[in-house]
């Protein structure tokens, strides 16, 4: 994933600033983010970039994608939730498996628990998880990607540059198991 | 009369032997705040050593304290003090209620009920703002909670609050609760009640409390509270990855999200994703059923429940209408170890049975709370399950049970995961029906009577931390030795929350090391979980700060399964809460000024002298030898799959060291300023808290260390 940038300023865009950060924040107001293309579907004439970074509307945020990019208002959507969405748009799991999964392993740390792709807003099907699961395992996008299995059989992925396989065994366990004794 | 803001003012005594009704100061005991620390202070001035739970010579104190019907959040805690019948010496302890008992006992005028004596015959307590009555409780007696609480109901009307026994308390069970609403529990002294031949309390008041600061001024440290208080044990981030959060865990109890329901609502009630911005989406956060008791419990919440002046509604309050089919409620209420507790006893799980199917865990669970909350059975925070568990395993029952009585228990419903082994269960406990019904004496007595030996306290599943006969409690898998340390010094499982709302927030480590580094002085304080480092200084402050804030809170009273709010959602404020609040709330409420760290010091002060009370009823000043010895799973290194020992304070296992706890209680025991070899309170330490009259007591007896 392209880092996204803060919006820099620039010359001003004639054609309909305001709608357009207007609808970028409704996008992010309803838990979506908003391409580019779509914007200059809707706008033919206007320059997005450029309208976007004249606009001085500080909360609005991009991320660059493969041939998209995706604008977000942090008015209503974080940073870490239009990541997410981000990798549903750009249609590879086995990327946006790996990154949450290295961020997890990283901020909290935790290791992640597989069946969190199945819920929104990953919302990969049963084979399409497996399948991606059977690809982290054999690509190199997968070489810092692990996986350890709770007493319960409930499987987990983690990030060898931040969890040794014995804490993130444990912590899967406590999470499946442990705590649940310890309400 | 001066008057008074945030207290009554008043203490209802009534002896029961007598008859005598009374009435006393309540800010005579100011310097001990109110609730449990006012309990202490009643329990040590009238209580001799040597005084059994069950004699009439104990005393039970049901108290409030000045924040308790202010409408400060999650001030409706009742705490009540007395000895404590599954202590090994009779040691005094607190149990505590949620529900509606405490500020309806305030509103009539109250601040706590001290009761004394032993009744002739069965009674029950009416209070009805000033006036006070001994009822006749012949028709009462026998029965379960729920009837004795629509007895009283009936007599006083449905606004009237009522706590009460079950059979257990009556019997005089000492795993017994007092139960007030349809759910709040006060685990460990319904068998007092029962001693005292006290079926229950009804309470009906009509005034109100007053504050004494300026009323802008207390709507905007509400408004403030309200800004930062989280979900469920201030858990501050949810479940599921939502737009307005930057972080999430499926652990939390934010449990709300898109398209989960309160299901048996009608019509069905969606919790939504609940943005912290939308303050009234507050009481929607926590779907607890479905934290509880699985996904599955969500078709079955008519909705969740709770406690006066709270907005977290944490107590799930189900319709199971497979219930009728064994003659009981088919709605029922429960929160954690209240569903827990009953299913543990299901050692094996609950399995498919009378063709439940996949709802069978809800259904099991239902006629275990229901049971356990009509007879008042407690379960020693799940300890009952596990006790069961260990002399099945041992075969202590084939030992200890005659044969016939032995035949006569459903085993194998127990082993198949039939949970109406359960009806047969609570049965036998609340009624003392044969040998077996010890289990519900509690882990000290049935070690003692069926004589289990090391290998029953050292079982690491068995989960008991001191000889004292209590569990872990959010112990050594709760912040490392901060846990431990907080779970050395009660006579039951330690009911402290004060760390857990903060290390269990799911916030991402860095943040709580920042937020450990602002209150305790180091980040140090705080290691990520499961990775533990030796102890250090940080981590004594930490626990002594975490045992000062539960006594604070059960003596304000305000709830410690949510404060201290030392975190908040708010990334804003950088995900900082405020730990100040409880003396801002105090000072505004009562029109004493107090600080952060004066209100701490009062604290301590409650604190030390429980310990004192300890120390006399055990009649040994050598408590690090006698009372806070941890069992030895606690500090037995964990094993890999090939039998190699993990060494402690390695990334993945949680277990302690013998030597590094031994450094840690001396350290806790610095910074409460007592003796660092017993652990005992010193003069020095008693005068500084303004106990000097404690001192002299304990050295008359010999009591002081050396």
């Amino acid at each position: 994933m392209d880092e996204a940038t803060e919006n820099g300023g620039g010359p001003s865009g004639a054609l309909e600033p305001a709608a357009i950060v207007e609808a970028i924040r409704a996008s992010s107001a309803a838990a979506a983010l908003c391409c580019r293309s779509a914007l200059s579907s809707r706008f033919p004439r206007a320059d997005i970039a450029a309208l976007v970074g004249a606009s001085g509307a500080a909360d609005l945020r991009l991320i660059e994608g493969r041939t998209e990019t995706y604008y977000f208002s942090e008015l209503s959507m974080t940073r870490a939730y239009a990541v997410h969405l981000f990798h549903v748009a750009e249609k590879d799991p086995l990327r946006m498996v790996a990154e949450t999964v290295r961020e997890e392993s990283r901020l909290y740390p935790r290791p992640t628990d597989l069946r969190t792709f199945l819920d929104p807003p990953f919302g990969l099907t049963p084979s399409e998880l497996a399948a991606t699961v059977g690809a982290l395992e054999l690509q190199e996008e997968g070489r810092d990607i692990a996986q350890v299995r709770a007493s319960n059989g409930a499987l987990y992925l983690y990030c060898t540059s931040y969890l040794v396989p014995a804490l993130a065994l444990s912590l899967a366990e406590w999470i499946e198991v442990g705590q649940k004794d310890n309400p | 009369m001066a008057q008074i803001f945030g207290y009554s003012g008043k203490i209802l005594r009534v002896d029961l032997t007598t008859g005598k009704i009374s009435t006393d100061e309540t800010l005579k005991y100011k310097d001990f705040i109110g609730g449990e620390g006012m309990s202490m202070k009643i329990m040590w001035d009238e209580v001799d050593p040597g005084t059994k739970a069950y004699d009439a010579e104990n005393k039970i104190i049901f108290g409030t304290g000045p924040l308790c019907g202010t409408g400060v959040p999650c001030s409706g805690r009742t705490n009540i003090t007395s000895l404590l019948p599954t202590s090994p010496f009779n040691g005094v302890s607190s149990s505590h209620m949620g529900g509606y008992f405490a500020t309806e006992l305030k509103y009539a005028g109250w601040d706590m009920i001290v009761v004394e004596g032993k009744a002739a015959n069965p009674v029950w307590l009416r209070i009805e703002d000033e006036k006070v009555t001994i009822e006749d409780a012949r028709w009462m007696w026998g029965k379960g909670i729920f009837d004795t609480q629509a007895m009283v109901a009936s007599f006083m009307g449905k606004e009237a609050q009522a706590a009460a026994i079950g059979q257990a308390g009556e019997n005089m069970v000492n795993l017994s609760v007092i139960r007030t609403g349809a759910s709040h529990s006060a685990g460990g002294h319904g068998g007092v009640m029962g001693s005292k031949k006290l079926k229950a309390i009804g309470v009906r008041g009509t005034g109100s409390v007053k504050i004494a600061g300026d009323r802008k001024d207390w709507m905007e440290l509400d408004k403030f509270m309200m800004s930062i208080i989280g979900a469920n044990n201030q858990m501050v981030v949810p479940t599921t990855p939502q737009p307005w959060a930057e972080f999430s865990d499926k652990s939390s109890r934010w449990t709300a999200r898109k398209g989960l329901f309160w299901g048996a609502a009608n019509p069905p009630v969606e919790t939504g994703e609940c943005n912290p911005k939308d303050m009234q989406s507050v009481g929607l956060r926590t779907q607890k059923a479905i934290f509880d008791l699985g996904p599955g419990a969500e078709k079955y919440t008519v909705r969740m429940g709770g406690c006066s002046h709270c907005p977290i509604r944490c107590h799930s309050q189900l319709k199971v209408p497979q219930l009728e089919k064994y003659g009981m409620d088919p709605y029922v209420a429960n929160t954690c170890v209240g569903w827990s507790g009953p299913r543990g006893v299901m050692f094996n799980g609950i399995k498919d049975f009378d063709g439940h199917g996949e709802d069978s865990n809800i259904v099991g669970n239902a006629i275990g709370t229901t049971l356990a909350d009509d007879y008042g059975v407690w379960c020693n925070y799940a300890q009952i399950g596990r006790d069961l568990k260990y002399c099945w395993d041992k075969g202590v029952f084939k030992r200890v049970l005659p044969a016939d009585e032995y035949a006569s228990i459903p085993w194998e419903k127990l082993v198949k995961g039939d949970a109406t082994f359960l009806i047969d269960f609570y049965d036998r406990v609340a009624f003392k029906k044969g040998e077996f019904s010890h289990i519900g004496d509690g882990s000290a007595a049935i070690a003692l009577r069926w004589g289990l030996g090391d290998d029953y306290w050292n079982d690491k599943n068995g989960k008991l931390w001191t000889r004292g006969g209590y569990p872990v409690h959010h112990s050594n898998e709760a912040g490392a030795q901060v846990g431990a340390l907080i779970s050395c010094f009660s006579n039951r499982d330690a009911q402290n929350h004060s760390h857990m709302n903060f290390i269990g927030s799911k916030l991402p480590i860095k943040i709580q090391k920042e937020i450990a580094g602002e209150i305790f002085g180091s980040p140090d304080a705080l290691d990520p979980p499961n990775d533990y480092k030796p102890m250090n200084t940080f981590k004594a402050r930490f626990a002594a700060w975490a045992l000062k804030r539960s006594i604070l809170h059960n003596s304000l009273t305000v709830c410690n399964w949510m404060w201290p709010m030392s975190v908040s959602h708010d990334k804003e404020r950088g995900y900082r809460g405020d730990t100040g609040l409880e003396a801002k709330f105090f000072s505004l409420a009562t029109g004493i000024k107090m600080t952060e760290k004066e209100l701490d010091e009062a604290a301590a002060r409650c604190f030390t002298l429980f310990r004192a009370i300890t120390v006399r009823q055990m009649g040994d000043a050598d408590l690090r030898a006698g009372h806070d010895h941890m069992n030895k799973w606690i500090t037995k290194a964990d094993k890999d799959k090939e039998g190699k020992e993990i060494p402690q304070f390695t990334p993945g296992t949680i277990q302690m060291t013998e030597e590094d706890m031994a450094l840690a209680q001396t350290m806790l025991y610095r910074e409460f300023g007592w003796d660092e070899k017993t652990g005992a309170p010193t003069r020095a330490s008693l005068e500084m808290y303004g106990l000097a009259g404690v001192a002299e007591d304990l050295a008359r007896r010999k009591l002081l260390p050396s």
